[in-house]
């Protein structure tokens, strides 16, 4: 199968993720089947949360940290900027604070507090984490392209849902048995209704969010998750070594992509050794690629000539890669 | 055996005196500062090991989200939890 039959017999698979070792390609074959599933006619939002994202230079202009930028008809490419994202985040919660008691200025002590949260550790991670969410349950594109992070990474966030949804779902359900002591108590009292619990409502509607994002991410029927990997010893080792770690954390593993394939014609005529043993390297490995991974292979990308940036450069790319086979 | 092993040759009168004082004027303060060192160790457990007794660390991100409405009992909540008295109290 090809990745374009993958795209045409399975239109359902609308959350695609590239992942990958780092420098192989996941963001040039993410912005090449952005660039033609747009031109299919599809509204593509392709994204990265990387604070190190290639989109920008992939696209030739800055997007970092700017929502949505709509780079040609039915494709827009988005960056996420975590710091800004906390930033604009801890305003949002000093402002409700004020609204909801009139304050003049925030408590310091819990001003204080707000200012500390962005300090920790996995503040960073949690907002990236939501930002994901926020991208992904909002559906208000045909495709959602995630141009991940190198795969230990990419690992670690996909399996953040997995974790928070558990987390999420305990801290709820105490809250819920609160509750009822609550209406007990109101029973007791003779009271007609007790009072909303604002933060059981908080609770409830992250929990779904989080529940929404963590079914998309490990179902089979809509995500499709591609390694992208090139004919190299280490990295087929590692590349099998992760995806039996993301097997275990229900990613939808759908297939590998062969980045970087020297062009048959090269081999011709006489050729320098240096040349010659490349060749026949990336022959060794192909054939071990085709035995391992056999028809999960939908790709064999050719190394261009020229990197790719620029929009005329992707195109060339998606002609050779979804047009010719 | 070495002289740091040796037990310590008591101080005379001058021993007794010094443990009087100590009793009457830092012995409260002393307790107060082991009782107040215990509920911290209690909530520096609770942080770090919530999850054992069942108390889930939600992720930062979103316990932020909860500050607003825990904002008035956060005075209360800090008093209640570093108050001198611990668990042991009741049970003992």
């Amino acid at each position: 199968m090809s990745l374009r039959r993958v795209f045409e017999s399975q239109p359902d698979r609308r959350y695609i993720m590239f992942g990958g070792k780092g420098g192989l390609g996941k963001t040039t074959l993410s912005a090449t089947s952005a660039y033609w599933l747009a031109q299919q006619g599809k509204r593509v939002l392709l994204f990265s949360v990387d604070p190190q994202a290639s989109l920008s230079d992939i696209f030739q202009r800055d997007i970092f940290g700017k929502g949505p930028v709509p780079i040609m008809e039915n494709l827009w490419a988005q960056e996420v900027d975590a710091d800004r994202r906390i930033k604009d985040y801890q305003e949002e919660i000093r402002k409700k604070i004020l609204d909801m008691y009139g304050f003049e200025k925030v408590p310091e002590e819990i001003d204080n507090y707000i200012a500390a949260a962005s300090a920790e550790p996995a503040m960073e991670e949690s907002a990236i984490f939501d930002a994901v969410v926020d991208i992904i349950v909002r559906a208000d594109y045909d495709y959602y392209i995630y141009d991940l992070v190198p795969l230990g990474h990419a690992l670690y966030y996909l399996s953040m849902a997995k974790v928070y949804d558990e987390w999420i779902n305990k801290i709820t359900k105490l809250r819920e048995d609160m509750r009822q002591y609550d209406q007990v108590a109101a029973t007791m009292r003779r009271e007609e209704t007790v009072q909303e619990d604002q933060i059981l409502s908080e609770l409830t509607y992250i929990k779904d969010r989080i529940n929404a994002s963590s079914r998309i991410l490990t179902d089979k029927a809509r995500t499709a998750f591609f390694f992208v990997v090139v004919p190299e010893e280490m990295i087929l080792l590692d590349t099998k070594k992760a995806a039996e770690l993301f097997a275990k954390f229900d990613v939808p593993l759908s297939g590998y992509i062969v980045n970087r394939v020297l062009p048959a014609d090269l081999g011709a005529g006489t050729i320098p050794p240096y040349l010659r043993n490349r060749i026949a390297m990336q022959k060794k490995y192909l054939d071990d690629i085709k035995i391992s991974f056999g028809d999960e292979v939908l790709a064999y990308v050719p190394e261009m000539e020229r990197d790719v940036t620029g929009l005329p450069m992707i195109e060339r790319l998606a002609r050779r890669l979804f047009d010719e086979g | 055996m070495t002289d740091a092993a040796k037990p310590k040759k008591k101080g005379g009168i001058l021993g007794v005196f010094k443990d009087i004082v100590y009793g009457m004027s830092s012995h409260e303060m002393t307790r107060h500062a082991v009782r107040t060192r215990a509920s911290m160790e209690h909530l520096f457990i609770l942080i770090t090991m919530g999850d054992l007794l069942g108390v889930p660390i939600l992720p930062p991100y979103y316990s932020l989200r909860l500050l607003p409405y825990v904002t008035p009992q956060i005075a209360g909540w800090k008093r209640r939890m570093l108050r001198e008295r611990d668990v042991t109290d009741v049970l003992g």
